[in-house]
């Protein structure tokens, strides 16, 4: 992982490298994140995160990690592949409510009234689990106090600015010129 | 001086140690058996360690000194989410356990942030009631020094500030560690437990130097004679948490609520006085609670002169 750090003291921004790596570890993104550029400057006070993450696998289909069959009344799914299992059963509820969706034992979902087609149709984007765990990550990284925040995302760069009182324009400028020189890599 | 002491041996004979405790003039504070090995904290006039020391080799035992023992002492996050309390907070407060202190950890309601961090005059009152405090605070120098130290300005009681970036002085505090940052893990490397000592050398220089101050003016009795006095209590036997009764360094924490239990423990004997006449009692703030304040030898003398003039 490249990292870059700009800040007004050592100390302080060496620390919140190894604090990034540490929370890194415990969300399992190590490998995921390519690089990542700090720019802390606790007496304006600023705090900026950028990371490149690298590319996620590409669309799951349902009928890829779970057996799907047409019963009366709707559709029994059950899960091969449980790690996608959490993901599965929140995008079922998502899309067509929990009322629908009877979870029979820890892999067994009935799905009430739903075809077969459609539930084999259907898609997970391990895409959207990254950026949500990165952004879990910049979540637990970020000073507390600091609640006024602007965020930049795009495909696999995240960027983060956050201060305590009134976002300066110069400061989303300087965010939106880290995003784009992170994006370029 | 009085000297707290920790024995840890077996129960044979132990009772020997008790009343050598008891001829020399100090009190055992609390007894902890299991099955057959016992550890009994004990508090002697300094001069007469010797003679402890001498009765635990006899006994086969171990003596430690525990400079904390006998003092609650509160360690203070900005605030209880994960940015700032876990880890290093719990870490401190656990050490200072193992020394002798019983610690309490608070995280304040508003102390995020940089400018925005504040104190309340609740809960530095709250902070004021025990024997010392340790803050721990950030990783930023100018954080620190422009903003955090509003915390605890004002706080009556000794502050040690445990902070990450090498500092020379902070103003209002008694003593300093730096190097402690926020972490994602237990402190268990080297580097990290020789922090913690750190932590307790700086708060044992201050429990000493308080308690060189006390001695000045001595109380009228010492705290582990009054907590003798009141374990007894039928409120105090049936109390479910966890230590009951706590030792200040002047005083007691007793956890039985204070409107329900103030004239009962005012009415209790020590010494030919009634316990109301040689303390200050007060409600705790944390619900509840009692707390005691023991009166120095003059403050009892000048009273009962005081008393005496007016009989007259």
């Amino acid at each position: 992982m490249k990292v870059e750090v700009e800040g007004t003291e050592k100390y302080g921004t060496d620390s919140y490298v190894e604090l990034f790596n540490g929370i890194l570890l415990d969300v399992g993104l190590t490998r995921m994140v390519e690089a990542v550029k700090f720019i802390i400057r606790p007496s304006d006070p600023l705090f900026l995160i950028s990371i490149r993450t690298r590319k996620a696998a590409g669309l799951v289909m349902v009928s890829d990690i779970a057996d799907v069959s047409g019963t009366e009344g709707g559709t029994m799914v059950t899960i091969r592949d449980e790690t996608y299992a959490p993901t599965l059963i929140s995008l079922l509820w998502h899309k067509y409510g929990r009322e629908r969706i009877d979870q029979l034992t820890r892999l067994e979902l009935f799905c009430k009234g739903i075809s077969e087609k459609e539930i084999s149709d259907l898609g997970l984007d391990p895409g959207e689990e990254l950026k949500s765990k990165v952004l879990d990550a910049v979540w637990r990284l970020l000073p507390e106090g600091f609640k006024i925040r602007h965020n930049i995302s795009s495909e696999n760069v995240m960027t983060v600015v956050a201060t305590e009182h009134d976002m300066k324009k110069e400061w989303i400028e300087l965010a939106e010129k880290a995003h784009a020189e992170m994006g370029v890599g | 001086m009085y000297k707290v002491l920790m024995f840890d041996g077996g129960v044979y004979r132990v009772n020997e140690l008790y009343e050598l405790v008891e001829d020399l003039g100090g009190f055992v504070i609390q007894k902890t058996q299991i099955q057959v090995q016992i550890v009994v904290t004990l508090v002697v006039p300094e001069e007469d360690v010797p003679v402890i020391e001498k009765k635990t080799q006899e006994l086969g035992g171990k003596l430690t000194d525990v400079p904390l023992a006998g003092t609650e002492i509160a360690v203070v996050a900005p605030t209880l989410g994960r940015h700032h309390m876990p880890h290093p907070v719990c870490d401190i407060a656990e050490h200072l356990r193992r020394y002798g202190a019983i610690t309490v950890v608070m995280g304040l309601a508003r102390g995020k942030g940089r400018q925005t961090a504040q104190i309340s005059a609740d809960e530095k009152a709250t902070i004021e009631e025990y024997d010392a405090a340790v803050f721990v605070l950030g990783n930023f120098e100018d954080c620190i020094l422009k903003e955090k130290i509003r915390l605890f300005e004002n706080i009556e009681i000794p502050v040690t500030v445990v902070c990450g970036p090498d500092i020379k002085r902070v103003p209002s505090c008694e003593a300093l560690v730096t190097g402690v940052c926020r972490k994602v893990e237990r402190m268990r490397r080297a580097e990290e437990i020789a922090k913690l000592e750190e932590t307790v050398a700086a708060l044992g220089k201050i429990i000493e130097a308080r308690r060189r101050e006390i001695d000045e003016d001595p109380l009228f009795v010492h705290p582990a004679e009054v907590k003798q006095r009141i374990e007894s209590l039928e409120a105090v036997q049936k109390s479910l948490r966890p230590a009951p009764i706590v030792l200040h360094l002047d005083g007691l924490r007793v956890k039985i609520p204070y409107e329900e239990w103030r004239d009962e423990l005012a009415s209790i004997d020590i010494f030919g006085y009634k316990l109301g006449d040689v303390t200050k009692i007060s409600g705790a703030r944390i619900g509840g609670s009692t707390l005691m304040k023991i009166l120095t030898k003059s403050e009892v003398e000048a009273r009962e002169a005081r008393k005496s003039a007016t009989a007259a």
